[in-house]
């Protein structure tokens, strides 16, 4: 599977000369066998389709199929627009790769990357991981794009995509436990764009065929390109995490495949000069073997992940569910809708998290991003849907009268963790009454997976935004059977 | 935030103090020679090959009639070809402020219509303000001014000098230069590891390419944090780089003159291709080269020489014993030392493959011994380089070098500085055009359109 000669890896001469001198001094580093980052080189080059077990192909296709619908419903938000043609302007039409939902829009592939993770993100609608963050826009629009450059003749199969995509998920994973500071609600850097770009770099260079040198590097190059501060979360700018961390960490691999080199030891531990860790507080890494006869223990096995509902920050929906049956019962109660007039106080016992705590946001991406305000939208509906976030949805009097009688507290057992974490709502109504309701794991999350019919059922609804439905359903049966897709061509075209 | 959106929207030509004028020139004709001849590496031939798969458009590539790339890849492979050879300005606090902005300038610059060309004195504005913002938010950081260990400052600051520079130079208003800062911040911060690999020049490249785009994004309204450069509690901002951070605003008063740190801190300007700190061991070796060859009359031998001892400050990622290629020899004491040692200099050719190899450098290296003294501190303000060799005979030869010819407390002389820019530009671009350029960039304030200057970087 390897490339057209473009991307066919060349080494520089003047290094090739430097390689031949010989020191008789002692070597200044340890063996290169020795080291994670040529641990995680050997595994990305070295793992195969049959390493690929019944649980892992499951899983990742539904990732898959979330990510697609995610990402078609994301082509039509006001950041994915300015993001495209941002790139249809300023960049020569290379019509290479295609563009989610676009059928006659090509762009240069790491920047039909670009918008396509763009999309992904662009609503905050995409899976959630533990330890946190939205694995799958940073490696599914990479490959794709990846695919659209290979000749016609040389497409991956369903399976070469699913193998890479793996790939691509487990490095994210391996690196995030590399760090227990990854494992809480993040602080500093937004963790897409940390690990992001790694996994990205990751899938693409399996998908290309790299050997473990060249895939090591892959990995140092992203990590140049790594690390977006927190603060641009919750604002127009972060889905653009997600979209740089699949065009990054795809143009790491490719640049790795002309032979750009970078530091052999980046995911390594050296004192005094930082490397990957420079982006966390505690770091221990640990190298990533694949043995020669055995199988590969994927995380994605012992850790499922959580697809959204609707699109909010994932935080959002433990609340949400509260809330929505918190509804329900004053419903009951009142026989009718939820009216800001009867209701007196509104509590809500959340973890401490500073950037989803947000009393009157001012915007969709702030509404995404706020305990209030998607707690006070689920009890006015009962639910919170890809229609709560409209400017008319959010500018409703009725939701602001419920957003000003809201407080919050921090229990001391809510931690600012997705596996620990709870969200209770409780409700004081004019005549006294308090009803109150605690969800501790929602609907969709890891614990409690949303069921392959309710996931199909969120694919429809976000792809049929954009795609005509014999497409959209073409998209589920193909997904659905794509280690079995000798020629990922059919599934290239029902993207647009 | 918005302040220093502002200072980027408000900042006007007639702010240039003829001192700024003067050093931003020379900023600018170092940083356009060693672009020139970074064109010649291999890591540039490298990224050129890679950006000219999405080819076309109307950005120049440095020393390359004739190659067009989009403008912001144009950005990046020129900023690749600044950094290639680590031969580019170095400030306190440490950073390679020239390469970040002015590629993108250029480039920016391409992209405008022929009949609206900024002037020469619309880009000296613009790169002053993409200068002046580095410096200011490097002093933001107290750890930014020691030799840094953690992210690789070209990276932090540059793509945001970059986005504000385009900024300017975009007439965006105070908003849109805010925003356009904290687009760049998503993109910045790239770890030191990767320092002294090949890849480091693509630190500076895609501070100029990625500053570019941020400063594209803001003009098509694109937003982000308000807070970037804010401190705010439990949320990281641009601070997410340092370990200490204390912002301050960066006021335009509306009347009066603006005092720009380039004044007070003038910058170093490299006399070989290599990390600044190796500038100090050398002119330290150097001179002891001039002691052995006058004591022994003719060549350094290492059969001569019993032993080496090089006091220089702790720091990891440029103490390294033997070198195993061009990058890691530009950030070695013991190569850089030894090489002068044995020539009696450092330059360009110090660093090919032929010279890096030599036997009898080879034998000098294995002499080597390093001391980290006390009060030595890693900071370019600070250091001092120390080098003594101790002959065969016993007799023990030594200098010390506390401020290089180049540095800031020592600058080049307006003919150096040329002499440098000759031989650089002179690599890729005929005589004629290598003299209308110094002509052309000493003049540049008085340029009414800046199409002359692109025109010969071709």
């Amino acid at each position: 599977r390897l490339l057209n000669h473009l991307y066919f890896p060349q080494k520089t001469t003047s290094v090739g000369a430097m390689r031949l001198m010989h020191r008789s001094a002692a070597v200044e580093r340890p063996a290169p066998e020795e080291t994670v980052t040529a641990s995680f080189g050997r595994f990305i080059s070295g793992l195969k389709a049959r390493h690929l077990t019944p649980t892992v192909l499951r899983r990742s296709k539904r990732m898959m199929l979330d990510s697609l619908g995610v990402g078609l419903l994301g082509s039509t938000t006001d950041v994915f627009q300015l993001a495209l043609r941002h790139c249809q302007e300023m960049y020569a039409t290379d019509d290479i790769s295609s563009v989610y939902g676009r059928s006659g829009t090509k762009l240069s592939p790491t920047l039909a990357a670009f918008v396509n993770g763009v999309a992904v993100h662009s609503m905050d609608f995409d899976d959630t991981w533990h330890p946190a963050t939205h694995p799958s826009g940073a490696v599914l629009p990479a490959l794709l794009a990846v695919s659209d450059m290979m000749p016609q003749n040389r497409k991956p199969s369903g399976l070469d995509l699913l193998l890479a995509f793996n790939v691509g998920i487990e490095v994210q994973g391996r690196l995030m436990r590399f760090s227990n500071g990854a494992s809480n609600i993040p602080k500093k850097f937004h963790p897409p764009s940390v690990v992001g770009p790694m996994g990205g770099a990751a899938a693409c260079s399996n998908l290309l065929s790299l050997d473990p040198s060249q895939c090591s590097h892959a990995l140092a190059i992203a990590a140049s390109l790594a690390g977006a501060p927190m603060a641009n979360a919750a604002t127009q700018s972060k889905p653009l995490h997600i979209g740089n961390a699949s065009r990054l960490g795809m143009e790491a691999a490719l640049l790795a495949s002309r032979g750009l080199e970078a530091s052999p030891l980046i995911l390594d531990s050296v004192p005094g000069v930082a490397g990957f860790n420079a982006f966390y507080e505690d770091y221990m890494p640990l190298p990533l073997y694949l043995a020669p006869d055995e199988g590969h223990s994927f995380l994605i096995e012992d850790q499922d992940i959580a697809f959204k509902r609707f699109p909010a920050h994932l935080g959002m929906h433990w609340v949400v569910d509260a809330a929505a049956s918190v509804h329900k019962l004053i419903v009951g109660v009142d026989s009718g809708k939820v009216s800001a007039s009867k209701v007196k106080d509104i509590l809500l016992r959340v973890p401490r998290s500073k950037y989803i705590n947000r009393p009157f946001p001012e915007c969709e991406h702030q509404a995404r991003h706020s305990f209030q305000f998607n707690a006070c939208s689920a009890l006015l509906d009962g639910e919170v849907t890809v229609q709560s976030f409209t400017a008319g949805a959010i500018t409703r009097p009725e939701l602001a009268a419920l957003l000003s009688l809201v407080r919050v507290e921090h229990p001391e057992d809510n931690p600012a963790n997705f596996d620990l974490m709870y969200g209770e709502v409780q409700v004081t109504l004019d005549g006294g009454e308090v009803l109150r309701d605690r969800c501790d794991t929602f609907y969709g999350h890891w614990r409690n997976p949303l069921t392959n019919e309710s996931l199909r059922k969120k694919f429809r609804s976000n792809a049929g935004a954009v795609l005509p439905r014999e497409k959209v359903e073409g998209l589920v049966e193909t997904v659905e059977a794509l280690d079995e897709l000798p020629d990922c061509t059919p599934l290239l075209l029902k993207l647009q």
